[in-house]
């Protein structure tokens, strides 16, 4: 990587370097990685389920302020990873787009759609100056009217893609591994209670570590209760137990 | 720490290499330059006390107003560039105004500190402008009860049992997580934030200092408004009596 040619104006605002990167765009997932932070989602038969670590490092804070979790529509939900405040600006035009699409057609958005327009609006984001990207990955999942269960993940440089499992943040790469072996084979389809103890068990195995049920947010959707729930500590810690005595 | 600045702090609208916007933590920088503003969220309601430092004599008693009042029962306390603070003020009482007409009634506490913090992210965003450089503590008390919020100039809004910004936050934080505020009365925390920002002063660089506080509370009838200044000067005094009675104490051990 030479940086002597790219002491331009590459590096500052999104035009492209003369090796033709996007230097800007690679920066805004340089600051998704930065808040040390590691989110999963596992799309099973009927459900679709998402973590993410909840660390909040002040002890004065009161936590149940601080979520990642976020309700699009009434099936639809995401979980975000990297900055907290370009997260909020995102769901909060993501909601937008998902009710005025059910104000037009009167019915819910199609969650691929919705992750389209997510996707369409950070790229314009990297094709415009006087705007930066969001430093935010955005998985999207919900229970699509008709095709159930979807999960995608969007990401800064306005790419989108429908994914089985997917992983954002620090550890991602890691995640992305653990959730392959898993999953290898294509047919291989989780019910519920496994798949989010897949998406729990792939946490704790790239962070090495065993977690309370008060450091993470788990969130779900499924076919029989397609409305979006982020689950309480206890069904958290039920299914960390449930987890502990398989092994 | 690399890459300070070298061409990436130019504007809010670029990444560093390493994924950090640098304008914005800049604006927070302005905060710590300024006075300490402390806040606690007590049984009874909340009470958010600031450091005015006065920088001369000719300066009159009541000026440079740091602590602000939205709607009946929302207070503000502004730490950072008070003109930027004004700004942030002007705004809060905007929305609270057009949430009235939008839906009959006062705005919670909730509502109107994620407008006010969505506002500030949107001057992280774009290069025409800068990032106020300035935090807001909230102190509201609605149907939901006492709460007490921080803003700050990237956006961030956290709500808080306690917290702490300005020149000595470390240290104020660290007396503010000794304090039981699960049983603190209002009353009490107006003496205990006296004595925290009494202690963390510091008397070497700024000599002047006037303590302006705020609380809404039971004792106010919900409404935010300036602790009642006979209340301010006691706890004043007591925690200053407090102090140079330890210092004296330090020098008589020294010797």
């Amino acid at each position: 990587m030479s940086r002597g040619s790219s002491a331009g104006y590459d590096r500052h605002i999104t035009i492209f370097s003369p090796e033709g990167r996007l230097y800007q765009v690679e920066y805004a997932f340089k600051a998704v990685k930065s808040t040390g932070i590691t989110s999963i989602a596992v799309r099973g038969k009927d459900c679709v389920c998402a973590i993410t670590q909840k660390k909040v490092s002040d002890k004065l804070v009161d936590p149940t302020s601080v979520s990642h979790m976020f309700r699009l529509a009434d099936n639809h939900g995401c979980v975000t990873t990297g900055s907290l405040m370009d997260a909020k600006l995102q769901v909060d035009q993501t909601r937008k787009e998902a009710a005025e699409f059910k104000f037009d057609h009167s019915y819910e958005i199609p969650v691929e759609y919705l992750a389209k327009q997510v996707a369409d609006r950070n790229q314009v984001y990297t094709q415009h100056a006087y705007i930066r990207p969001l430093g935010v990955v955005m998985i999207i999942f919900g229970v699509d009217e008709e095709k159930g269960p979807q999960l995608f993940r969007c990401d800064p440089a306005g790419y989108y893609v429908g994914f089985r499992a997917c992983a954002a943040g620090q550890k991602d790469q890691e995640a992305m591994n653990f959730l392959e072996k898993k999953l290898k084979n294509a047919e291989t389809e989780l019910d519920d209670n496994e798949t989010i103890q897949t998406a729990i068990l792939a946490l704790q195995t790239v962070l090495a570590a065993d977690f309370k049920p008060s450091e993470v947010e788990v969130s779900m959707v499924t076919t029989a209760k397609p409305r979006f729930t982020v689950l309480s500590e206890a069904e958290v810690e039920a299914h960390l137990t449930a987890i502990s005595e398989r092994d | 720490m690399t890459s300070i600045g070298t061409g990436y702090d130019l504007s809010s609208s670029t990444f560093s290499p390493e994924g950090r916007v640098f304008q914005t933590e800049y604006a927070m920088k302005s905060v710590e330059n300024s006075g300490t503003a402390v806040g606690a969220r007590c049984s009874d309601g909340v009470v958010i006390a600031v450091e005015k430092v006065y920088h001369s004599r000719m300066m009159m008693k009541g000026s440079l107003r740091r602590v602000h009042f939205v709607e009946k029962h929302i207070g503000v306390g502004i730490a950072g560039l008070l003109p930027d603070g004004r700004q942030m003020v002007s705004k809060c009482r905007e929305e609270a105004t057009q949430y009235r007409e939008v839906y009959g009634e006062p705005v919670p506490g909730r509502v109107l500190v994620d407008r006010l913090a969505r506002f500030t992210h949107l001057y992280t965003l774009y290069w025409h402008v800068r990032s106020f450089g300035c935090s807001a503590l909230v102190a509201a008390y609605d149907a939901e009860g006492p709460q007490l919020y921080m803003v700050e100039p990237s956006g961030m809004l956290m709500r808080y049992n306690a917290c702490a910004t300005g020149k000595a936050k470390q240290q104020a934080k660290t007396e503010l997580e000794k304090l039981k505020l699960g049983e603190l009365t209002c009353r009490e925390a107006v003496t205990e934030l006296a004595k925290t920002i009494v202690n963390v002063h510091d008397s070497t660089k700024d000599k002047l200092y006037e303590l302006e506080m705020l609380w809404v509370c039971e004792e106010s009838g919900r409404t935010a408004q300036f602790v009642p200044q006979e209340l301010i000067d006691e706890a004043r005094k007591a925690a200053e009596d407090e102090k140079d009675r330890e210092d004296d104490d330090d020098d008589m051990d020294d010797a």
